[in-house]
């Protein structure tokens, strides 16, 4: 059974039907067209389908749409504002630390969870914090370089 | 180089705006009106006979708009030896093989429907290791018609069916003088087996495809492929299309490494699709692509060396057994090429290679990043360590006496040429050596070190094709069909549109991977877009240059060879100058030629090899060289392993962005390490047992050093053919790192490690025997 409930995302209000089993993974991709949020395998392994619920990293294909009514999603669509790239983005850019740019959308958005809670993280916290977004293509060398800088950037500002 | 020069320079990459917003779209990323979702029911069982298949049930299950089987399929088969139906017919050969499909208006229902079709089996015997299915008389012949199969048109087929063993899909051979007799002559022979596992390349996004019926009878497919015109190539083959009805797309692709290469995805949709006139969509579940993802396969090799006192190389003789699967993919082209990268960094006068591809009832394999020399760089660089124990030698000093030399016939009869393996293996030696010590032995710690070299041909004999069209706002629309996987060929492609026009990058726009308007590519392999495409592309550029010179000359009343393109602008000695926009009529249309659309085509050398001994004048086009420098610690009391510090240096020729070649040498680094310590698919009679990410570790942030203990060098040596003097990278940063890893931990223990991965229990076990026989 179809159940009609309504989910912020990205700031804006989103009425869906939804089945009890549906993901909120599903939901993002299939009913709203939000596929900036990507599917690696589907069981919480990858975290290619990261978005933050009330500002904390979650694997959307484990979550459950019911689970997350009237709840804050943060996709990677809702990031940047008015045009203006969050720091993360730009460092990404400027360090090179996208490739294919799969892992890309989850990893920076658990980033922005660490930086948000942790403004000032060393290293090794950073890479404690990707350590649930797997990247195939850079060797995570360039990922861990840019969140550093973009730390580095939000506090000189 | 001019000024203006955009080669050697770090241009941000032209799709990151993109992927950091969640705009770039990949063919998953597709919803296409009316779309329905395939499924596939794959076989629970390693070698079996089809009896009976029943799908009337699943055919009227709610949902369901198309189911097929193996009698659905063409007659027309997949594999470099056609072996295997896109559904299987009558035999299963492997556990996971599809043996129908399923279009559903959704997910759920196409995964309802499967368990609804009734397949009766009738289980036959497997076999599983492939030293015992090459046997003369193996336990089963897995394709007793193997010797009727057709063979892929294209490359040559440098090798042969063996009539004694049965199961043995090719056997390839090369021989370069006279090896016993140097064996005889040697100080010293020394002979090792090692092995290397069945891995999965793991991209992030998993293969798939979606396909549209046209109005004409035709389809259109979006494909996560990194082979766009051998796609179409096959699929009109498969789907019994023309040419003309087939169009093939590809968008950003999210990772393929080599595992992208199979034809059963796009193939089930397009079936799928044609049967249902409605749009399919194919997307692999993570498990899927474990069974069915061409993994590469695990490779035996013997390695026996007759070598001086001196340590001068005399002779070398390798024995190659490839587990090829039930099917042979590509693998039985990576039991052939797997001699290029066994013979490409050191100066072996004798020298003779047997590699077999066997047929298993493992599941079927495919190329994988390095495509067969991951394997003999690891044995051959094992080997060279060990030799150089042997001597008490050091063996960066072995290595560098044996090193092949610009100008030397290598073991394949080809002249070398651009080799940068010395210079690699100084700068990161020097790297190693100066970069500040780690704490020391600590504890149960032990440190080491190690340094491995590698090398990474590039196929011969292949086809790229470029446009340029000039618009009137002078912006150049670069048209090709590499697929962008990650690696960056946009960004380089565009660099060098940028530079031949010397005009900045924010002119070029590119416009990729569409059958329907972008030309022919062969295929985004063997690290051969750069120089392949970035040849064309300069044909290209040159070509609407003179287009654009010849319309400027009449107009400027000047010779052409007097004229200079440059920001948009014509220049003519002097002060006379035109634009490019004032070159076209003001309804955008050029006097004559209609637009300006340059066109390049670009031919690798084509040289015909000696199908019985492999000699040949050209058989690679180039190869890439390079070296990997790693500092372990190893617990010798749990085995534990940390990578301290890693490090590549690698010749590519002229690097076009360097940024792009680090991030090829980290993500090679990186994915060496997992190969090292923990990559290994595990079977169980055929069964796959770690299909997930979850039991399938590849390597995360944690198990990279810091960043102060990472780098990327670069040591270019010029190509004479290469655009630029430019060579090829991606594949290659990734074969030296498991060798100089085993290196490390055998210099921090003395365990010497043989076969892949080394895990903590391996290093226990070697711990536990070298105690024992002190
Ligand atoms: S798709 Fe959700 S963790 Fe992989
Ligand atoms: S950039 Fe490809 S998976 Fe991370």
């Amino acid at each position: 059974m179809k159940k009609l409930i309504q989910l912020k995302i990205n700031g804006e209000t989103a009425e869906v039907a939804v089945e009890p089993r549906t993901t909120l993974l599903h939901v993002l991709r299939e009913d709203l067209g939000l596929t900036g949020t990507k599917e690696g395998c589907g069981i919480g392994d990858c975290g290619a389908c990261t978005v933050l619920l009330d500002g904390k990293p979650v694997a959307s294909c484990l979550t459950l749409a019911v689970e997350v009514r009237d709840r804050e999603v943060l996709t990677i669509e809702g990031l940047s504002k008015d045009g203006e790239l969050h720091p993360l983005q730009r460092a990404f850019i400027d360090h090179f630390a996208v490739q294919c740019g799969f892992c890309t959308p989850g990893m920076i958005l658990s980033a922005k969870a660490l930086l948000d809670r942790n403004p000032h993280p060393v290293e090794e916290e950073v890479r404690q914090a990707l350590s649930g977004n797997l990247c195939r293509c850079t060797g995570y060398v360039k990922i861990v370089e840019a969140v550093l800088a973009a730390a580095e950037y939000m506090q000189s500002q | 180089m001019k000024e203006s020069s955009m080669i050697g320079k770090n241009v941000p990459r032209l799709d990151a705006l993109e992927k950091v917003t969640g705009k770039a779209k990949y063919s998953v990323d597709l919803n296409l009106p009316g779309m329905l979702h395939a499924k596939v029911l794959r076989s629970p069982f390693p070698h079996a006979r089809i009896i009976h298949i029943d799908t009337t049930e699943a055919e009227k299950a709610t949902g369901v708009k198309a189911v097929i089987t193996g009698r659905d399929v063409s007659e027309e088969k997949i594999g470099f030896i056609r072996d295997r139906y896109i559904l299987a017919r009558d035999r299963v050969r492997f556990l996971g093989e599809a043996v129908a499909a399923v279009a559903a208006d959704k997910v759920e229902a196409a995964e309802e429907a499967l368990e609804l079709i009734k397949v009766e089996y009738e289980e036959l015997p497997g076999v599983f290791d492939a030293e015992e299915a090459m046997k003369p008389n193996p336990p089963v012949v897995i394709h007793p018609d193997l010797y009727t199969y057709a063979l892929a048109p294209n490359p040559t087929p440098l090798y042969r069916f063996e009539p004694d063993m049965p199961n043995v899909y090719i056997h390839r051979q090369v021989l370069q003088g006279d090896p016993e007799r140097a064996f005889r002559d040697a100080d010293m022979v020394i002979e090792n087996r090692f092995f290397m596992p069945s891995a999965q390349h793991a991209a992030i996004e998993p293969h798939n495809a979606i396909a549209q019926p046209e109005p004409d009878g035709g389809l259109t497919i979006w494909i996560s492929t990194h082979q766009l015109y051998l796609f179409k190539l096959n699929l009109c083959r498969l789907l019994g299309l023309p040419s003309s009805k087939l169009r093939v797309v590809s968008l950003y692709i999210g990772g393929a490494f080599g595992g992208k290469s199979g034809l059963a995805v796009p193939a089930i949709a397009g079936l799928l699709a044609s049967k249902s006139r409605r749009p399919v969509k194919f997307v692999l579940n993570r498990d899927e692509v474990f069974l069915d993802g061409n993994n590469r396969e695990a490779m035996t090799l013997c390695v026996k060396d007759g070598i001086r006192k001196d340590g001068t190389l005399l002779a070398r003789q390798m024995r190659l057994i490839l587990d090829a699967g039930g099917y042979s993919g590509t693998t039985a082209l990576v039991a052939k090429n797997a001699a290029f990268g066994a013979i490409g960094t050191y100066n072996v006068p004798n020298f003779k290679l047997d590699s077999y591809a066997v047929a298993t009832n493992n599941p079927p394999t495919g190329p994988h990043r390095g495509f067969g020399s991951t394997e003999v760089v690891w044995a051959i660089e094992s080997q060279m360590n060990m030799i150089a124990e042997k001597l008490s030698m050091d063996p960066m000093e072995i290595r560098r006496k044996n090193l092949l030399r610009e100008g030397v016939v290598d073991s394949l009869g080809m002249v070398t040429h651009s080799i940068g393996a010395g210079e690699c293996l100084d700068k990161i030696s020097d790297w190693l050596g100066t970069v500040p010590a780690t704490p020391q032995n600590e504890g149960a710690w032990r440190k080491g070190r190690g340094i491995a070299l590698c090398n990474k041909y590039t196929i011969g004999g292949t086809d790229s094709n470029v446009f340029v069209k000039v618009h009137p706002d002078s912006t150049l629309e670069v048209r090709h069909s590499a697929n962008e996987i990650g690696q960056g060929c946009d960004t380089v492609l565009a660099q060098m549109a940028a530079n031949e026009f010397a005009t900045s990058i924010d002119k070029v726009k590119i416009v990729s991977c569409d059958t329907a308007i972008t030309p022919y590519e062969e295929a985004t392999v063997s690290s051969r877009i750069t120089f392949h495409a970035g040849n064309a592309l300069l044909l290209a550029c040159k070509d609407a240059k003179n287009q654009i010179l010849q319309i400027a000359s009449k107009k400027l009343e000047a010779p052409s060879d007097s004229l200079e393109i440059k920001d948009g602008v014509v220049y003519c000695q002097g002060d006379k100058a035109i634009r490019i926009v004032d070159l076209f009529s003001p309804k955008g249309f050029v006097p004559g030629g209609g637009e300006i659309m340059g066109r390049g085509v670009f031919s690798g050398p084509r040289e015909n090899e000696d199908p019985d001994t492999g000699q040949g004048k050209r058989p690679v086009t180039y190869y890439a060289h390079g070296a990997t420098a790693v500092e372990v610690l190893v617990n010798i009391e749990t085995g534990e392993i940390k990578i301290t510090r890693i490090g590549s240096c690698f010749d590519m020729g002229q690097p076009i962005n360097p940024k792009l070649c680090e991030g090829q040498m980290e993500g090679g680094m990186g994915m060496g390490i997992g190969g090292a310590l923990f990559e290994e698919i595990v079977f169980d009679k055929g069964l796959t047992r770690n299909a997930s990410f979850c039991d399938y570790k590849i390597p995360s942030s944690i198990d990279f050093p810091t960043k102060e203990n990472v780098i990327s060098l670069i040591a270019p040596v010029l190509h004479s053919e290469g655009p630029y003097g430019a060579k090829g990278l991606g594949e290659g940063s990734l074969l030296a790192v498991a060798p100089a890893i085993a290196e490390a931990i055998y210099n921090a223990t003395g365990v010497r490690i043989r076969d892949l991965p080394i895990t903590k229990e391996k290093i226990l076990k070697g711990l536990n025997l070298l105690r024992s026989s002190s």
